[in-house]
């Protein structure tokens, strides 16, 4: 697969976009890659950058130290990530805002190209990405953001429900036009 | 292994890779790629299921000439979901609601016991997962039935504040508790 073809079946359906990579680990960098795993979980730094992007669903990093029937010289790397749109422009913002946390994640890697700049990184992404059988998402249309602003409406309606109820229809109507104002960007 | 590496808030991610049998693997990638799609799939039966991913892995990527050259035995079938509670419900729906499906793609694998016996089926899921190292989400704590309900009540509000507009005080209160009073 080129860096800019399209993905295939497998990797995408409606909105959605799945990218999984599987790819050698250095010796030396794996108890790095351990450690750093088990801090993000509780000092949250790789998750929090990661998902300063809105177009990100889930996430998931696996070492994985063997696999049925073979014998590996290497741990790998195995990522899957499950975001919005063609995964060029996800590599795009990674590349340019997150240098450093891509450099630690993959930077040990065997040849991998150190971002930015982003061309590179894609095509290596490109030569790793594991392609083709079948995709599943519950919500395939629904972007990130569209999930994200879901939430905070259905919240935020049910409270407006609530104050209806005690409010007369002046100081409603009052409310209701504040909650629109509030929610424009949700809407 | 330790169950709470798969979590995040109410989130669980499980990572599975089996060998597919020799001579298998023509077959299975055609099945794979001939499963329907969206609602159509099988996998929309299983109401916890936010994501899922089958492919087949058949090879590793030679990375440069210094790396030492790796080539696998055998093709792998690489199962992936993210979904809402714990594991061995998410299994025991797979054999309630979709067992004829999974062992048309597991049963192409070595030493798969099938769904017909769930405590194999469970034991055979849990020897060949892999468990997550780091595992992130931007709405780590809303099940898929929210994340449906919420998309649903917003695309309501929209409806409802274009339908709604020009009505005096009162109106708009009763016919906003009409529209929504099952929200409280």
């Amino acid at each position: 697969m080129g860096a800019t073809a399209p993905p295939r079946p497998g990797n995408a359906i409606g909105r959605m976009t799945g990218l999984t990579l599987f790819t050698p680990i250095r010796r030396q960098w794996l108890p790095v890659l351990v450690v750093g795993f088990f801090l993000g979980r509780f000092v949250p730094l790789i998750p929090h950058h990661i998902l300063q992007f809105n177009f990100i669903k889930f996430v998931r990093w696996t070492i994985v130290a063997g696999l049925p029937g073979e014998k590996l010289n290497y741990r790998y790397l195995f990522f899957e990530s499950n975001f919005d749109g063609p995964w060029q422009h996800y590599i795009d913002a990674f590349a340019y805002v997150i240098p450093t946390d891509i450099r630690i994640t993959w930077g040990r890697g065997i040849a991998f190209p150190y971002p930015p700049p982003a061309e590179p990184l894609k095509a290596w992404i490109a030569r790793n990405s594991m392609e083709g059988g079948t995709y599943y998402c519950a919500y395939p249309e629904a972007s990130t953001r569209m999930v994200r602003s879901a939430l905070e409406v259905r919240e935020r309606v049910g409270a407006l429900v609530r104050d209806a109820e005690r409010l007369g229809p002046e100081e409603f109507k009052a409310a209701y036009e504040r909650f629109l104002v509030d929610n424009q960007v949700h809407l | 292994m330790a169950e709470w590496r798969n979590r995040l808030g109410g989130a669980y991610a499980l990572t599975v890779f089996t060998a597919i049998l020799p001579g298998h693997e023509d077959a299975l990638r055609a099945h794979l790629e001939a499963l329907p799609l969206g609602e159509q799939s099988p996998l929309a039966r299983l109401d916890q299921l936010h994501l899922s991913r089958i492919q087949i892995f058949d090879e590793l990527v030679h990375q440069h000439p210094s790396q030492k050259r790796e080539t696998l035995k055998s093709s792998h079938l690489l199962f992936t979901s993210t979904f809402d509670g714990d594991l061995d419900p998410y299994l025991d729906a797979i054999c309630e609601r979709i067992g004829p499906q999974a062992d048309a793609w597991w049963g192409h694998c070595v030493g798969y016991p099938g769904t017909a016996d769930r405590a194999a089926f469970r034991r055979y899921i849990r020897a060949h997962k892999v468990d997550t190292s780091l595992f992130a989400s931007a709405n780590q704590n809303a099940s898929v039935p929210v994340v449906r309900e919420s998309l649903a009540v917003r695309e309501r509000v929209v409806d409802f504040a274009a339908d709604a507009q020009g009505l005096d005080a009162a109106a708009l209160r009763e016919r906003f508790l009409a529209a929504f009073g099952d929200l409280r």
